[in-house]
Protein backbone atom coordinates (compact mmCIF):
# COMPACT_ATOMS: atom_id res chain seq x y z
CA UNK A 1 0.00 0.00 0.00
CA UNK A 2 2.53 2.35 1.18
CA UNK A 3 4.78 1.75 -1.81
CA UNK A 4 2.15 2.03 -4.50
CA UNK A 5 0.98 5.04 -3.13
CA UNK A 6 4.34 6.16 -3.42
CA UNK A 7 4.83 5.47 -7.10
CA UNK A 8 1.47 6.96 -7.87
CA UNK A 9 3.19 10.15 -6.27
CA UNK A 10 6.28 9.59 -8.27
CA UNK A 11 4.28 9.23 -11.73
CA UNK A 12 2.24 12.61 -10.88
CA UNK A 13 5.42 14.33 -9.87
CA UNK A 14 6.93 13.31 -13.28
CA UNK A 15 4.07 14.74 -15.29
CA UNK A 16 3.78 18.07 -13.43
CA UNK A 17 7.78 18.67 -14.24
CA UNK A 18 6.96 16.80 -17.58
CA UNK A 19 4.47 19.36 -18.21
CA UNK A 20 6.75 22.25 -17.11
CA UNK A 21 9.29 21.27 -19.14
CA UNK A 22 7.25 20.92 -22.28
CA UNK A 23 6.73 24.86 -22.01
CA UNK A 24 10.70 25.47 -22.19
CA UNK A 25 11.54 25.12 -25.27
CA UNK A 26 14.84 23.32 -25.47
CA UNK A 27 17.73 24.81 -27.12
CA UNK A 28 15.44 26.65 -29.81
CA UNK A 29 15.13 30.05 -30.84
CA UNK A 30 15.88 32.10 -28.11
CA UNK A 31 12.91 34.80 -29.40
CA UNK A 32 10.61 32.37 -27.35
CA UNK A 33 12.11 33.94 -24.09
CA UNK A 34 10.70 36.48 -22.44
CA UNK A 35 11.82 40.13 -23.04
CA UNK A 36 15.05 42.26 -20.88
CA UNK A 37 13.69 44.40 -19.00
CA UNK A 38 16.21 46.92 -17.30
CA UNK A 39 14.97 48.17 -14.29
CA UNK A 40 17.28 51.23 -13.63
CA UNK A 41 15.90 52.82 -17.28
CA UNK A 42 12.70 51.44 -17.75
CA UNK A 43 13.07 50.08 -20.22
CA UNK A 44 12.03 46.66 -22.63
CA UNK A 45 14.50 45.91 -24.85
CA UNK A 46 13.39 44.42 -28.04
CA UNK A 47 15.96 41.34 -27.68
CA UNK A 48 15.39 38.16 -25.34
CA UNK A 49 16.85 37.54 -21.85
CA UNK A 50 19.64 35.43 -23.15
CA UNK A 51 20.20 37.47 -26.07
CA UNK A 52 20.80 40.85 -24.18
CA UNK A 53 23.13 38.86 -21.59
CA UNK A 54 25.01 37.04 -24.52
CA UNK A 55 25.38 40.23 -26.64
CA UNK A 56 26.04 42.65 -24.19
CA UNK A 57 26.85 40.61 -20.86
CA UNK A 58 30.43 41.50 -21.43
CA UNK A 59 30.45 44.95 -21.66
CA UNK A 60 28.45 45.28 -18.98
CA UNK A 61 30.43 43.51 -16.76
CA UNK A 62 33.69 42.68 -18.48
CA UNK A 63 33.44 39.26 -17.87
CA UNK A 64 33.91 37.36 -20.17
CA UNK A 65 32.16 33.25 -18.80
CA UNK A 66 28.69 34.69 -18.72
CA UNK A 67 27.32 32.60 -15.95
CA UNK A 68 30.00 34.37 -13.53
CA UNK A 69 28.61 37.66 -14.85
CA UNK A 70 24.96 36.60 -14.24
CA UNK A 71 25.85 34.74 -10.58
CA UNK A 72 28.22 38.21 -9.56
CA UNK A 73 26.73 40.78 -11.29
CA UNK A 74 23.47 40.74 -12.47
CA UNK A 75 22.18 38.55 -9.52
CA UNK A 76 24.58 39.59 -7.04
CA UNK A 77 22.12 39.88 -4.33
CA UNK A 78 21.07 36.20 -4.96
CA UNK A 79 24.80 35.20 -4.72
CA UNK A 80 24.57 36.91 -1.24
CA UNK A 81 21.74 35.08 -0.14
CA UNK A 82 23.06 31.66 -1.19
CA UNK A 83 26.06 32.25 0.92
CA UNK A 84 24.01 32.84 3.68
CA UNK A 85 22.20 29.66 3.42
CA UNK A 86 25.52 27.69 2.99
CA UNK A 87 26.54 29.99 6.19
CA UNK A 88 23.19 28.84 7.96
CA UNK A 89 23.50 25.17 7.44
CA UNK A 90 26.91 24.92 8.56
CA UNK A 91 25.96 26.63 12.14
CA UNK A 92 23.00 24.34 11.94
CA UNK A 93 24.81 21.44 11.71
CA UNK A 94 27.78 22.63 13.91
CA UNK A 95 25.17 23.32 16.55
CA UNK A 96 23.44 19.70 16.16
CA UNK A 97 26.84 17.68 16.56
CA UNK A 98 27.82 19.87 19.48
CA UNK A 99 28.56 17.47 22.06
CA UNK A 100 29.42 19.04 25.65
CA UNK A 101 31.47 16.11 27.20
CA UNK A 102 33.30 14.92 24.27
CA UNK A 103 33.15 11.42 24.20
CA UNK A 104 36.84 10.43 21.68
CA UNK A 105 36.89 7.65 19.36
CA UNK A 106 39.45 5.77 18.64
CA UNK A 107 40.49 5.73 14.99
CA UNK A 108 42.56 3.54 13.65
CA UNK A 109 46.16 5.44 12.01
CA UNK A 110 45.90 4.91 8.29
CA UNK A 111 48.74 3.73 6.29
CA UNK A 112 51.66 5.51 5.12
CA UNK A 113 51.17 5.31 1.53
CA UNK A 114 47.88 7.23 2.27
CA UNK A 115 49.24 9.65 4.66
CA UNK A 116 53.01 10.68 2.24
CA UNK A 117 50.20 10.70 -0.69
CA UNK A 118 47.86 12.99 0.88
CA UNK A 119 50.56 15.72 2.16
CA UNK A 120 51.80 15.19 -1.75
CA UNK A 121 48.50 16.34 -3.14
CA UNK A 122 47.03 18.56 -0.35
CA UNK A 123 48.76 21.45 -1.76
CA UNK A 124 48.08 20.97 -5.78
CA UNK A 125 44.26 20.40 -4.50
CA UNK A 126 43.94 24.36 -2.89
CA UNK A 127 46.01 25.24 -5.59
CA UNK A 128 43.50 24.02 -8.17
CA UNK A 129 40.50 24.83 -5.96
CA UNK A 130 42.34 28.78 -6.12
CA UNK A 131 42.97 28.59 -9.51
CA UNK A 132 39.29 28.14 -10.09
CA UNK A 133 37.95 30.50 -8.09
CA UNK A 134 40.91 33.01 -8.80
CA UNK A 135 40.18 32.75 -12.40
CA UNK A 136 35.91 32.43 -12.17
CA UNK A 137 35.46 35.04 -14.75
CA UNK A 138 37.77 33.93 -17.25
CA UNK A 139 36.84 29.85 -17.43
CA UNK A 140 34.06 27.86 -15.97
CA UNK A 141 34.45 27.69 -12.41
CA UNK A 142 34.10 29.66 -9.61
CA UNK A 143 33.40 30.33 -6.14
CA UNK A 144 31.05 27.81 -5.25
CA UNK A 145 33.33 25.17 -7.24
CA UNK A 146 36.85 26.56 -5.85
CA UNK A 147 35.60 26.28 -2.27
CA UNK A 148 34.27 22.86 -2.82
CA UNK A 149 37.52 21.70 -3.88
CA UNK A 150 38.97 23.54 -1.18
CA UNK A 151 37.04 21.89 1.14
CA UNK A 152 37.59 18.09 -0.50
CA UNK A 153 40.83 18.91 -0.07
CA UNK A 154 41.02 19.02 3.98
CA UNK A 155 38.28 16.25 3.76
CA UNK A 156 41.33 14.13 2.25
CA UNK A 157 43.77 15.21 5.41
CA UNK A 158 40.87 14.23 7.13
CA UNK A 159 40.89 10.46 6.16
CA UNK A 160 44.78 10.08 6.28
CA UNK A 161 45.40 12.04 9.46
CA UNK A 162 43.18 10.27 12.42
CA UNK A 163 44.15 13.71 14.85
CA UNK A 164 43.82 16.26 12.03
CA UNK A 165 41.75 19.36 13.10
CA UNK A 166 41.17 22.31 11.31
CA UNK A 167 41.17 25.02 13.67
CA UNK A 168 37.63 26.53 14.20
CA UNK A 169 38.39 29.97 15.03
CA UNK A 170 40.58 30.32 12.15
CA UNK A 171 37.84 28.91 10.20
CA UNK A 172 35.43 31.13 11.83
CA UNK A 173 37.81 34.08 10.97
CA UNK A 174 38.39 33.50 7.12
CA UNK A 175 34.65 32.86 6.84
CA UNK A 176 34.11 36.05 8.49
CA UNK A 177 36.37 38.25 6.79
CA UNK A 178 35.02 36.80 3.29
CA UNK A 179 31.15 37.47 4.34
CA UNK A 180 32.53 41.05 5.13
CA UNK A 181 34.30 41.59 1.97
CA UNK A 182 31.30 40.83 -0.30
CA UNK A 183 29.05 42.88 1.51
CA UNK A 184 31.37 45.60 1.82
CA UNK A 185 31.92 45.51 -1.77
CA UNK A 186 28.76 45.28 -2.44
CA UNK A 187 28.48 48.49 -0.41
CA UNK A 188 30.72 51.15 -1.51
CA UNK A 189 28.82 50.46 -4.70
CA UNK A 190 25.93 51.41 -2.96
CA UNK A 191 27.41 54.71 -1.55
CA UNK A 192 29.07 55.67 -5.32
CA UNK A 193 26.33 54.62 -7.87
CA UNK A 194 23.09 53.88 -5.69
CA UNK A 195 22.49 50.62 -5.99
CA UNK A 196 23.59 47.51 -4.18
CA UNK A 197 26.57 45.28 -6.30
CA UNK A 198 27.68 48.04 -8.32
CA UNK A 199 31.11 47.57 -10.28
CA UNK A 200 32.96 50.60 -9.34
CA UNK A 201 36.52 49.20 -10.70
CA UNK A 202 38.02 50.07 -13.98
CA UNK A 203 36.76 47.08 -16.40
CA UNK A 204 39.85 46.75 -18.02
CA UNK A 205 40.96 44.07 -20.97
CA UNK A 206 38.37 41.26 -21.12
CA UNK A 207 40.01 38.27 -21.37
CA UNK A 208 43.36 39.41 -18.76
CA UNK A 209 43.19 38.35 -14.95
CA UNK A 210 42.77 41.97 -13.71
CA UNK A 211 39.20 42.27 -15.77
CA UNK A 212 36.02 43.06 -14.50
CA UNK A 213 35.94 45.17 -11.72
CA UNK A 214 35.17 43.63 -8.31
CA UNK A 215 33.92 39.99 -10.04
CA UNK A 216 37.18 38.76 -8.99
CA UNK A 217 37.33 40.14 -5.82
CA UNK A 218 33.72 38.65 -4.88
CA UNK A 219 34.69 35.25 -6.37
CA UNK A 220 37.57 35.09 -4.30
CA UNK A 221 35.97 36.10 -1.20
CA UNK A 222 32.95 33.67 -2.18
CA UNK A 223 35.55 30.65 -3.04
CA UNK A 224 37.23 31.25 0.95
CA UNK A 225 33.55 31.72 2.61
CA UNK A 226 32.10 28.39 0.84
CA UNK A 227 35.95 26.30 1.36
CA UNK A 228 35.72 27.81 4.93
CA UNK A 229 31.67 26.77 5.85
CA UNK A 230 32.36 23.18 3.77
CA UNK A 231 35.12 22.39 5.82
CA UNK A 232 33.64 23.41 8.94
CA UNK A 233 30.59 20.87 8.15
CA UNK A 234 32.73 18.19 7.71
CA UNK A 235 34.30 19.14 10.68
CA UNK A 236 32.00 18.96 12.50
CA UNK A 237 30.98 15.29 11.17
CA UNK A 238 33.88 13.55 11.67
CA UNK A 239 33.60 14.21 15.45
CA UNK A 240 35.97 14.34 18.33
CA UNK A 241 38.52 11.44 17.67
CA UNK A 242 41.83 10.20 19.19
CA UNK B 1 59.04 19.89 -42.64
CA UNK B 2 57.13 21.06 -40.15
CA UNK B 3 54.10 19.35 -41.69
CA UNK B 4 56.05 16.05 -41.89
CA UNK B 5 57.04 16.56 -38.05
CA UNK B 6 53.80 16.90 -37.09
CA UNK B 7 52.12 13.63 -39.25
CA UNK B 8 54.55 11.86 -37.76
CA UNK B 9 53.96 12.76 -34.06
CA UNK B 10 50.42 12.33 -35.16
CA UNK B 11 50.27 8.52 -35.99
CA UNK B 12 52.72 8.24 -32.84
CA UNK B 13 50.33 9.48 -30.80
CA UNK B 14 47.70 7.17 -31.77
CA UNK B 15 50.00 4.45 -31.27
CA UNK B 16 50.16 5.71 -27.81
CA UNK B 17 46.22 5.61 -27.59
CA UNK B 18 45.66 2.06 -29.17
CA UNK B 19 48.38 0.89 -26.40
CA UNK B 20 46.48 2.87 -23.71
CA UNK B 21 43.23 0.99 -25.04
CA UNK B 22 44.31 -2.37 -25.14
CA UNK B 23 45.85 -2.07 -21.21
CA UNK B 24 42.09 -0.72 -20.62
CA UNK B 25 41.04 -3.64 -22.33
CA UNK B 26 42.97 -5.83 -20.58
CA UNK B 27 42.07 -4.45 -16.86
CA UNK B 28 38.48 -4.36 -17.78
CA UNK B 29 38.67 -8.21 -18.55
CA UNK B 30 41.23 -9.11 -15.49
CA UNK B 31 38.41 -7.40 -13.48
CA UNK B 32 36.04 -9.73 -14.15
CA UNK B 33 38.58 -12.75 -14.34
CA UNK B 34 40.39 -12.36 -11.35
CA UNK B 35 39.68 -14.41 -7.96
CA UNK B 36 39.40 -12.20 -5.26
CA UNK B 37 39.47 -8.21 -4.36
CA UNK B 38 43.37 -7.68 -4.28
CA UNK B 39 43.98 -9.36 -7.23
CA UNK B 40 40.68 -7.16 -9.13
CA UNK B 41 42.68 -4.04 -7.78
CA UNK B 42 45.73 -4.66 -9.21
CA UNK B 43 44.13 -5.28 -12.53
CA UNK B 44 42.01 -1.93 -11.64
CA UNK B 45 44.92 0.21 -10.73
CA UNK B 46 48.21 -0.90 -12.62
CA UNK B 47 46.76 -1.74 -16.02
CA UNK B 48 44.24 1.41 -15.83
CA UNK B 49 46.95 3.56 -14.98
CA UNK B 50 49.44 2.48 -17.84
CA UNK B 51 46.67 2.73 -19.80
CA UNK B 52 45.14 5.97 -18.99
CA UNK B 53 48.75 7.19 -18.77
CA UNK B 54 49.74 6.28 -22.53
CA UNK B 55 46.10 7.00 -23.55
CA UNK B 56 47.31 10.82 -21.98
CA UNK B 57 50.47 11.04 -23.74
CA UNK B 58 48.71 9.86 -27.14
CA UNK B 59 46.50 12.91 -27.30
CA UNK B 60 49.36 15.27 -26.16
CA UNK B 61 51.36 14.21 -29.03
CA UNK B 62 48.14 14.80 -31.62
CA UNK B 63 47.95 18.14 -30.19
CA UNK B 64 50.95 19.42 -28.87
CA UNK B 65 48.63 22.66 -27.03
CA UNK B 66 47.32 19.60 -24.97
CA UNK B 67 50.62 18.39 -24.21
CA UNK B 68 51.22 20.20 -20.50
CA UNK B 69 47.41 20.15 -19.50
CA UNK B 70 47.67 16.00 -20.47
CA UNK B 71 51.19 15.64 -18.68
CA UNK B 72 49.42 17.88 -15.69
CA UNK B 73 46.67 14.79 -15.96
CA UNK B 74 49.03 12.24 -16.17
CA UNK B 75 50.72 13.21 -12.78
CA UNK B 76 48.04 13.37 -11.10
CA UNK B 77 47.08 10.12 -11.94
CA UNK B 78 50.29 8.66 -10.90
CA UNK B 79 49.87 10.36 -7.68
CA UNK B 80 46.10 9.47 -6.85
CA UNK B 81 45.18 5.71 -7.95
CA UNK B 82 47.80 4.27 -6.41
CA UNK B 83 46.91 5.91 -2.97
CA UNK B 84 43.21 5.18 -3.79
CA UNK B 85 44.25 1.44 -4.27
CA UNK B 86 46.40 0.36 -1.16
CA UNK B 87 43.81 2.35 0.96
CA UNK B 88 41.16 0.54 -0.67
CA UNK B 89 42.91 -2.68 0.04
CA UNK B 90 44.00 -2.22 3.55
CA UNK B 91 40.32 -1.39 4.29
CA UNK B 92 39.27 -4.59 2.78
CA UNK B 93 41.78 -6.55 4.61
CA UNK B 94 40.99 -4.83 7.62
CA UNK B 95 37.25 -5.50 6.97
CA UNK B 96 38.07 -9.51 7.03
CA UNK B 97 38.01 -10.03 3.36
CA UNK B 98 39.65 -13.35 2.47
CA UNK B 99 42.63 -13.64 0.03
CA UNK B 100 42.51 -16.22 -2.50
CA UNK B 101 43.35 -19.93 -1.28
CA UNK B 102 46.21 -19.49 -4.37
CA UNK B 103 48.10 -16.60 -2.80
CA UNK B 104 51.67 -17.33 -1.71
CA UNK B 105 52.95 -13.67 0.22
CA UNK B 106 50.41 -11.97 3.18
CA UNK B 107 52.32 -9.65 4.55
CA UNK B 108 49.68 -7.80 5.80
CA UNK B 109 49.13 -10.32 8.90
CA UNK B 110 52.76 -9.76 10.48
CA UNK B 111 51.97 -6.41 10.49
CA UNK B 112 48.10 -6.86 11.87
CA UNK B 113 49.81 -9.38 14.74
CA UNK B 114 52.27 -5.92 15.53
CA UNK B 115 49.40 -4.14 16.51
CA UNK C 1 20.54 8.89 -33.83
CA UNK C 2 23.86 10.39 -33.53
CA UNK C 3 26.16 9.36 -30.82
CA UNK C 4 25.79 12.18 -28.30
CA UNK C 5 22.19 11.22 -27.95
CA UNK C 6 23.09 7.42 -28.04
CA UNK C 7 26.29 7.84 -25.13
CA UNK C 8 23.60 10.81 -22.53
CA UNK C 9 20.59 7.52 -23.12
CA UNK C 10 23.26 5.46 -21.51
CA UNK C 11 24.03 7.49 -18.86
CA UNK C 12 20.64 8.50 -17.94
CA UNK C 13 19.37 4.85 -18.13
CA UNK C 14 22.71 4.32 -15.53
CA UNK C 15 21.65 7.34 -13.49
CA UNK C 16 18.03 5.87 -12.71
CA UNK C 17 19.37 2.45 -11.95
CA UNK C 18 22.24 4.29 -9.34
CA UNK C 19 19.43 5.92 -8.39
CA UNK C 20 16.80 3.17 -7.40
CA UNK C 21 20.00 1.78 -5.94
CA UNK C 22 20.29 4.10 -3.93
CA UNK C 23 16.77 4.12 -2.23
CA UNK C 24 16.85 0.53 -1.82
CA UNK C 25 19.48 -0.90 -0.59
CA UNK C 26 19.13 -2.22 3.28
CA UNK C 27 23.13 -1.75 3.42
CA UNK C 28 23.43 2.29 3.82
CA UNK C 29 27.17 2.00 2.97
CA UNK C 30 26.37 0.51 -0.31
CA UNK C 31 23.54 3.21 -0.93
CA UNK C 32 25.50 5.95 -0.03
CA UNK C 33 28.30 4.77 -2.99
CA UNK C 34 25.93 4.50 -5.34
CA UNK C 35 24.43 8.11 -4.40
CA UNK C 36 27.69 9.24 -4.55
CA UNK C 37 28.25 6.96 -8.64
CA UNK C 38 25.17 9.03 -9.57
CA UNK C 39 26.20 12.37 -9.16
CA UNK C 40 29.53 11.74 -10.70
CA UNK C 41 27.34 10.55 -13.52
CA UNK C 42 25.57 13.22 -13.39
CA UNK C 43 28.49 15.57 -13.38
CA UNK C 44 29.27 14.07 -16.42
CA UNK C 45 25.85 14.37 -18.12
CA UNK C 46 25.52 18.53 -17.03
CA UNK C 47 29.58 18.68 -18.84
CA UNK C 48 28.16 17.29 -22.39
CA UNK C 49 25.01 19.68 -21.61
CA UNK C 50 28.19 22.14 -21.78
CA UNK C 51 27.59 23.60 -18.45
CA UNK C 52 31.55 22.66 -16.96
CA UNK C 53 30.61 25.48 -14.25
CA UNK C 54 27.52 23.24 -12.16
CA UNK C 55 29.99 20.43 -13.62
CA UNK C 56 32.62 20.70 -11.79
CA UNK C 57 30.07 21.75 -8.70
CA UNK C 58 28.50 18.58 -8.56
CA UNK C 59 31.62 16.36 -8.90
CA UNK C 60 33.39 18.10 -6.19
CA UNK C 61 30.22 18.52 -3.67
CA UNK C 62 28.02 15.69 -4.89
CA UNK C 63 30.50 12.79 -5.18
CA UNK C 64 33.15 13.87 -2.72
CA UNK C 65 31.77 16.20 0.07
CA UNK C 66 28.14 15.19 0.54
CA UNK C 67 28.94 11.43 0.03
CA UNK C 68 31.73 11.75 2.85
CA UNK C 69 29.36 13.56 5.48
CA UNK C 70 26.72 11.26 4.44
CA UNK C 71 29.54 8.05 5.44
CA UNK C 72 30.27 10.01 8.93
CA UNK C 73 26.45 10.05 9.78
CA UNK C 74 26.19 6.21 8.50
CA UNK C 75 29.46 5.80 11.00
CA UNK C 76 28.02 7.56 13.52
CA UNK C 77 24.61 5.69 13.58
CA UNK C 78 24.13 2.02 12.21
CA UNK C 79 24.58 0.52 8.51
CA UNK C 80 21.76 -1.48 8.31
CA UNK C 81 18.24 -0.56 7.20
CA UNK C 82 15.88 -2.03 9.36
Amino acid sequence: MKKALAIVLAILIFIVFALAFVKIPFGEKMSTYPHYYNPITNQTSNMSLPQHYLTYGKNDTGATNMVTAIVVDYRGFDTLGEVTVLFLASTGVGSLMYVENKVKKKVRRSNAVVETGSKLLFGFIILFGAYIFIHGHLTPGGGFPGGAVIASAFLLLYLAYPKFHAKHEKLSVSESIAGLTFVIVGLIGLIIAGYFLYNFLPFGLPTYLFSAGVIPLIYVAIGVKVGSELTAIVDSMMGVRE
Amino acid sequence: MTAVVYIILEIIGYIFISIGTFFLLLASIGLIRMPDVYNRMQTATKATTLGALSVLVGIGLIDLWWLPKSLILAIFIVLTAPIGASALARASYKHGVKLWKGSVVDKYKDEKEED
Amino acid sequence: MDLFTIVSIILIIITVITAIIAAEMKDLLSAAIALGIMSLIVSILFYMLQAPDVAITEAAIGAALSMAVVIFAIRSTERWEK
